[in-house]
């Protein structure tokens, strides 16, 4: 809603006008960039501040994290084969599943079926000082037992992947509510002010993809400028970000220069404070066009790390590249990382298949911890792996269906107790405990939000007619996890 | 009629929160009482109603403050007694059991909320119906001291307020900006200099309002219009859940811009959506309206539950249908009777009750684990069915150029070999090689009678062989292996190859094998030639005399390029497919022929090959026709006859390849307009009906719930449901327009009003209820409601009302002297500035640049897009074409709409991705914005022909004069000297730039596939269209003031 103007800004906006005039083309050769922080913006405080206001200021605790990197196994990971040891599972191999447990309980592609058991395929075993238990798929995550903390106690209301995505992301699935990563970059507001503050990447093992739609990263009823900008693998990293064949620098430059003059003219008659937000977008659009060439700039990265990754070809769409660019863009103060790899959905060759998304991740994923610690950055980065649900204990011939009823994930970094695992399941993994220790969605966001300093009940937004919130009316801290 | 109105539901509330324009006009300020809608309300319903509200569940303590009596009867109030109320004594109170709000809930009451209470109550705490609930009555005209400034009725009530608070009204913009801001308003089109030129010269005191006729009669009205609507009715090209297919509906696009063209009433226009297919001899138009139900997202996930996709199909209707004709949010229903507002669960789900009617399928596919056996045979490039064909005006208009183009470069190219000498040598040859075969094949088609046969792969028990007549018959049980059949081809000419389906004894007389109940049969083949070289050979078109469609991602493929899908109950009589050779071969002694098929579910067939080639692939072959016209002497030929050797010579010797290949293309478009019509989404109603319950808390497994019938909202009035039949859709279509339903007629004119001033009236319209804005204006909203109504609901007469007021032709300046009383413009002492919607940022730069298509309707098209964009789409996997011909160049609002990745120019212009109603678009002023405008594709190749038609302009010469011409057909105005000044510069700069650099001048004219105007200086152009693309980014460019 357009509120108004403010006669500081419009005083700002006279000086910046006249300084123009002033300027016309004898600063053609000074970057646009500089130019106005230089001499337009350099004496006011406020916008010394870097990038979006945050809505919560000051925050409501000191915070543990700054920014969050959600790694997100798309496509609903087995916990029986990665972070939830049943034993009894095994031993129930092949034979009925307890009806007592499944009874009236919802299914998705097992529905009207026989139901059986189907044991783990792969062991486990104690890692790291902490014993934590972890499969053999998952060799490299395993070192990293002492630094994160595994919730085997998650579940979700959803069973299908593209509202599993939805309530993961947004706690709702009502289309138009914003996503956990807008939510926390309107409540913190963005460290940076060349790129977006909230950012995603997607990859593709060989098997087990299912779709992920943009409405995963919108930033719903609030402001689009909080919405996650998808970077894409292959070609222009951001949309629009590159100059039009046959323009140089140099040219967009002197346009991006005018389009600003004119609007400065335009703003002294108008008396309109879209047009000083304009001339401020422009500005910073200017600033990504030149800074994003030099996000997907892998050439100084050294030989070690690629390989500490397993990244063959950077920039080459792979997990273990958008690793090493969610590295990148944390420390270039991106708020909200997300990444998406689609190639967890095992309904069919299990035993085949999981090993291979897990290879593809497993090396990547505790470089990526492994190297925000060595930088100093994972005290105050939280790191969340993990599906939108799980995978029943049931068979579904040689692989296994979608399961809400229980799921793992784990968490390193940012204000999380290293080294422990929470929540239970029954002894055939099927549904959580309700021993006090059972995480739900919500109970999740809250979480993310108390790490960054944010009280989930006190972050809101009014949107047809009352107020909204990531956790809508549920969601509790889980203060056993948090350091 | 009997009302619905009892007591119990007289004290209802009302709304909301924003207090900006209600600070400086409170009672207490100007000493009036104190209203209860206006200021009291808002105060509840934001700090007490959680728990002291109309919702039973969450009510503490047993206290309910909606309601007066309730509120009276436990002392929450002492009317007259602010000291002895409850209430007041809690706000105050410091022991915090005590104290209200209660703590936790962080809300506070300000110290002038509690004396406006206080004051209230003192007052007698009366309270009010809430304001959108009551029945709409018409206010008298308030007098105003200006009757020049307020002739138009909005202006009294406007001018009112203003009065009231001594602010002058702004004067009218000027003529200019006064014609760009009425045609962006009603057409979404800017004027051209002519039109802008011809207004300023018109003396006449009617002057304006000609403009306004003009372009209300203009068909470009009803596509501005769309745009909104379409929004809140949530229409898309795809379905939105997890593969997002796509979707045929985009007649019911043609239909929301016709209705507004047509100045279709309101009523009727809600009918036909909810109910067409309902209503008496349901015309295609109405049954295509009807596909409003239909635009619901839809998912065919395997594994998806349809019962519980059915659910959400179901919330999402109530919640668009209240949106979009209550302006009520219905959603928190779905779980709990509404904690504001007198909404009950049971409600939500009564109004869902009235689509149980609706044909539809949960999950729209047939899994094992989920069986839809009406579904049978889906898959993922399947359509989502009821589907109807339409006659469509737009595709029916492409049909008829396209037959006309078809006819006259048939008869060019025709004309053109007659006159070749050497191809009429050819040609007789042609004639007397055909008599010859003619005479051994009198049908035109040499059958391979004996070829060499087998199955290929490893075949288990089946087996193939050949019988007398060249039949070829499959026998046994088999698994995956394909027929293959090789034979000698006679030397000559191969333009067709058909394949017959032969009812045989074997496969109870039919064509397909027994257990086949729908054969798809794929054809390929190559030819050896005698010295070892294999060639395959290419197809370019196919069909058969009996098939069923194939899909690719819901549009049906017309030739059997996918397969030849032949249904068993065709087979029981003799059936063939033709397959018409790209390049037709001419085969040499000794030359083969290998054909295979991709499954056996043939049981008897036959091969064949002909020299005749048609431009339709079943007249291949000898025709009567040709057969005649080959035997007659060349001095007998008619004129007809000479015609259709022509012809025949022209197919299958392939003579003429340049206008052959145009005319394959031409054929192929003919056929995808299917004369004139197009399958819809439409509205089928069924008398299975679904049960709806009331699923508690929306937990669709709990079926422990009340089953309801259809009935509307029960604190709304309604007319008396006294029979015992059930009430349908078409009941609830009347009910919504009735004039005892309060909402329907506020919500449109409130939405309509922010179209035309930039905000709503209530500026919340996705909600008029309790927690909504109290309306700016409340008795305009109700005089504009009530004129609509007595209008016979005419839009385009309430949209002529609002543009031809004083109040909305008014300069936009800001004013700083009414900075502080009215920040954000709600008493409208001025125009509101406003950016264009996304769909009219592109058709502006487009209209700017001369490159706007100007068609009326039709199919999505397909504008730029970044590669790679649809990559995390699957089922069936996406790759996106931009539009080729001049629909790259069509309007915005026919852009593909994709629900899970919208065009990222509409995006980052605040477009919706329609999986949702909206009513309320975001305007939002991002990085992507400019970074859009800068490098889009769409933007950069405007820019380049815009630079192109200034240059091209014989009358002006001078750089001083062009840029004047540049500005005025952007912005109405020449380039003011502190403009032009530094534009020439650039222009300068850039001159001396792509001089020196003709390399980067020529590579900016490749962005985008529009053409380059011929005897422009490369350089030339690159330079203008650094000014041109300056002038599409400016601000001033993008909004309408």
């Amino acid at each position: 809603m357009n509120t108004g103007f403010n006669f500081e800004e419009m005083a700002r906006s006279i000086n910046r006008r006249s300084f123009l005039k002033q300027s016309a083309y004898g600063l053609g050769g000074m970057a646009l960039a500089s130019l106005f922080s230089t001499y337009v913006l350099g004496g006011d405080a406020a916008s010394s501040k870097a990038g979006l206001a945050g809505a919560i200021d000051p925050l409501h605790f000191p915070p543990k994290a700054k920014r969050v990197i959600h790694l997100c196994m798309a496509g609903g990971p087995s916990h029986l084969e990665s972070f939830d040891w049943k034993p009894k599972l095994r031993e129930l191999d092949g034979k009925a599943f307890p009806d007592s447990l499944t009874k009236g309980q919802q299914l998705a592609q097992l529905q009207n079926t026989v139901l059986k058991a189907r044991g783990p395929f792969v062991d486990f075993s104690r890692h790291g000082e902490s014993g934590q238990q972890i499969s053999s798929l998952f060799p490299h995550i395993a070192t990293l037992a002492d630094r994160m903390c595994i919730i085997r106690s998650l579940h979700t209301e959803q069973i299908n992947h593209d509202p599993a995505h939805a309530f993961m992301n947004s706690g709702s699935i009502i289309k138009g509510r914003p996503s956990m990563g807008s939510w926390l970059l309107y409540g913190l507001g963005s460290e940076t002010d060349n790129l977006p503050g909230f950012v995603v990447l997607t990859s593709q093992g060989k098997d087990g993809a299912q779709p992920v739609s943009a409405r995963q990263w919108s930033s719903g009823y609030l402001a689009s400028k909080y919405q996650g900008i998808l970077l894409q693998s292959r070609g222009e990293a951001v949309h629009y970000v590159g100059n039009p064949e046959g323009v140089c620098q140099s040219t967009q430059r002197q346009i991006v220069e005018e389009v600003s003059r004119l609007n400065g003219v335009l703003a002294e008659e108008k008396l309109d404070p879209e047009i000083q937000t304009r001339i401020a977008q422009y500005e910073l659009a200017f600033r990504m066009q030149s800074s994003v060439p030099s996000l997907t700039d892998f050439s100084k990265e050294p030989k070690s790390v690629l390989e500490d990754y397993g990244i063959k070809e950077p920039g080459d769409g792979t997990f273990a590249s958008n690793c090493l660019m969610a590295r990148r863009l944390a420390e270039r103060g991106v708020r909200f990382i997300q990444l998406y790899h689609r190639a967890w959905d095992h309904h069919r060759e299990i035993e085949k298949n999981m090993p291979v998304a897990a290879k593809d991740v497993d090396q990547a994923s505790a470089a990526l911890v492994k190297d925000l610690e060595q930088r100093g950055l994972l005290e105050d980065t939280l790191v969340i792996w993990g599906g939108e649900f799980g995978r029943t204990p049931m068979g579904q011939g040689s692989g296994r269906d979608h399961h809400i009823k229980a799921f793992s994930i784990w968490m390193a970094g940012g204000g999380i107790k290293p080294g422990m695992t929470w929540g239970n399941t029954d002894e055939l993994g099927y549904s959580y405990l309700p021993d006090g220790q059972e995480v739900d969605v919500h109970d999740l966001h809250a979480t993310m939000l108390h790490l960054c300093g944010i009280d989930h009940k006190r972050l809101t937004v009014r949107y047809q007619g009352r107020d909204f919130r990531l956790t809508d009316v549920h969601g509790n801290v889980i203060r056993g996890i948090c350091a | 009629m009997i009302s619905r109105w009892t007591p119990r539901y007289e004290c209802r509330w009302l709304a909301a929160g924003i207090m900006l324009i209600l600070l400086p006009t409170t009672a207490m300020m100007r000493g009036e009482s104190v209203k209860f809608n206006r200021e009291i309300l808002p105060i509840l319903s934001a700090n007490c109603f959680q728990c002291h509200g109309p919702d039973p569940k969450n009510r503490k303590g047993k206290l309910r403050l909606d309601v007066r009596e309730e509120a009276l009867a436990k002392k929450a109030f002492v009317p007259g007694k602010p000291e002895e109320s409850e209430l007041l004594k809690r706000l105050d109170s410091t022991d915090p059991e005590e104290h209200m709000p209660p703590p936790d809930t962080h809300k506070v009451l300000g110290q002038s909320q509690k004396n406006i209470l206080k004051q209230w109550i003192s007052e007698g705490a009366k309270y009010e119906l809430h304001w959108s609930y009551t029945p709409v009555v018409r206010p008298p005209l308030p007098q105003a001291k200006e009757p020049k400034w307020a002739a138009n009725p909005v202006d009294r009530f406007i001018l009112q307020r203003l009065e009231s608070l001594a602010i002058r009204p702004s004067p009218s913009a000027n003529r200019a900006t006064l014609l760009r801001r009425l045609s962006l308003d009603l057409t979404g089109l800017p004027p051209t200099p002519a039109e802008v030129a011809a207004f300023e010269k018109d003396k006449s005191s009617r002057a304006y309002e000609k403009q306004v006729d003009r372009l209300l009669s203009s068909l470009h009205f009803g596509e501005r219009m769309a745009v909104p609507w379409l929004d809140a009715v949530r229409f898309a090209d795809t379905v939105g859940y997890h593969g997002d297919q796509n979707q045929n509906v985009f007649p019911y696009r043609d239909y929301v811009i016709d209705s507004f063209n047509q100045n279709k009433p309101f009523n009727q226009f809600t009918i036909e959506q909810i109910a067409g297919d309902l209503l008496p001899n349901a015309t295609p138009e109405q049954k295509t309206a009807s596909g409003f139900n239909r635009l619901n997202m839809m998912t065919r996930e395997g594994g998806a539950q349809p019962k519980e996709y059915l659910a959400k199909y179901a919330a999402d209707r109530v919640r668009t249908v209240s949106t979009v004709w209550l302006g009520s949010t219905m959603a928190c229903c779905e779980c709990h009777d509404h904690k504001y507002d007198p909404f009950l669960t049971r409600d939500f789900y009564s109004m869902a009750a009235f689509f149980d009617d609706v044909q539809q399928w949960g999950v729209y596919n047939d899994y094992a684990y989920t069986p839809n056996p009406d579904l049978k045979g889906f898959d993922n490039d399947y359509p989502f069915p009821p589907e109807l064909m339409v006659p469509n005006a737009y595709i029916a208009r492409r049909d008829s150029l396209l037959h006309e183009k078809w006819a006259k470069t048939l008869l060019d190219s025709l004309s053109r070999l007659e006159k070749d000498k050497q191809t009429m040598d050819s040609f007789e040859q042609w004639k007397e090689q055909s008599k010859h075969f003619l005479e051994r094949f009198p049908d035109g088609w040499e059958v391979a009678l004996h070829p060499s046969v087998k199955l290929s792969g490893s075949p288990t028990n089946a087996s193939l062989s050949v019988l007398d007549r060249g039949q070829l018959l499959v026998e046994g049980t088999g698994g995956a292996e394909k027929p293959e059949i090789q034979f000698e081809l006679s030397p000559g000419r191969i333009s067709a190859i058909r394949l017959e389906a032969l009812p045989h004894p074997s496969h109870n007389a039919s064509g397909l094998r027994t257990n086949v109940s729908i054969g798809k049969i794929g054809l390929s083949a190559v030819i050896k030639h005698q010295h070892g070289e294999e060639i395959k050979i290419e197809f370019h078109d196919s069909h058969a005399t009996a098939r069923m469609p194939v899909y690719a991602n819901g549009q049906e493929i017309f030739d059997l390029s996918g397969n030849w899908k032949l249904p068993a109950s065709a087979a029981r009589n003799p059936q063939h497919a033709v397959y018409l050779l790209k390049d037709p071969i001419h085969a040499e002694p000794g030359d083969l022929m290998r054909i295979t098929l991709s499954s056996q579910d043939l049981g008897c067939f036959r091969i064949s090959t002909t020299p005749f080639a048609a431009s339709d692939a079943l007249k291949s072959g000898a025709t009567a026709e040709l057969a005649v016209a080959l035997a007659r002497p060349s001095r007998l030929q008619s004129t007809s006859d000479r015609q259709c050797l022509l012809e025949s010579y022209f197919f299958s010797e392939a003579a003429d390849v340049s206008s052959l290949a145009e005319l394959r293309q031409i054929k192929r478009s003919i056929r995808e307009c299917r004369n004139g019509t197009s399958p819809t989404l439409v509205t089928v109603s069924t008398n299975k009906l679904l049960v709806t319950r009331v699923l508690p808390r929306g937990n669709w497994q709990d079926e422990s719930g009340e089953v309801l019938l259809p009935a509307t909202p029960t604190f709304l009035p309604s007319e008396k449901h006294t029979g015992t039949n059930r009430i349908t859709r078409l009941d609830l279509g009347r009910w919504l327009v009735s004039p005892e339903n309060p909402l329907t007629a506020r919500a449109f004119v409130n939405r309509l009003w922010k179209q035309t001033f930039g905000n709503g009236l209530s500026n919340q319209p996705e909600e008029l209820g309790a927690q909504g804005e109290p309306p700016s204006h409340p008795e305009l909203i109700d005089w504009l409601a009530a004129e609509l109504i007595d209008s016979r609901w005419n839009v385009k007469h309430m949209v002529k009302l609002l543009v031809m007021s004083s109040t909305y032709q008014q300069d936009s300046r800001g004013r700083l002297e009414l900075q502080e009383i009215d920040p954000a413009n709600r008493l409208l002492a001025r125009q509101n500035p406003r950016r264009l919607d996304a769909e009219f940022v592109r058709d502006n730069a487009l209209v700017i640049a001369g490159l706007l298509d100007p068609e009326i309707g039709g199919p999505s098209a397909f504008p730029y897009q970044p590669s790679g964009y649809y990559a995390n789409i699957q089922f069936p996997d996406r790759d996106y074409f931009a539009s080729k011909n001049e629909n790259q160049y069509r309007r915005g609002l026919y852009a593909h709409r994709q629900r899970t990745f919208l065009q990222p120019m509409l995006a980052n212009f605040d477009a919706p991705a329609r999986e949702e109603c909206t009513v309320d678009r975001a305007v939002s002023n991002t990085p992507q914005q400019a970074l859009t405008l800068l490098n889009d594709p769409s933007f950069v190749e405007a820019a380049r022909v815009f630079a192109e038609r200034i240059l091209s302009s014989q009358e002006t010469k001078t750089d001083q004069k062009r840029l004047d011409q540049a500005f005025r057909i952007a912005l109405m105005r020449p380039a003011k000297a502190g403009e032009a000044e530094s534009m020439l510069k650039l222009l300068d700069t850039q001159r001396r730039y792509y001089s020196e650099n003709r390399g980067e001048a020529d590579k900016l004219r490749t962005v985008g596939f529009h053409s380059t105007s011929p005897g422009l200086d490369a350089a030339e152009v690159a330079a203008w269209t650094g000014l041109t693309r300056v002038i599409l980014n400016l601000h001033e460019t993008i909004t309408r003031y």
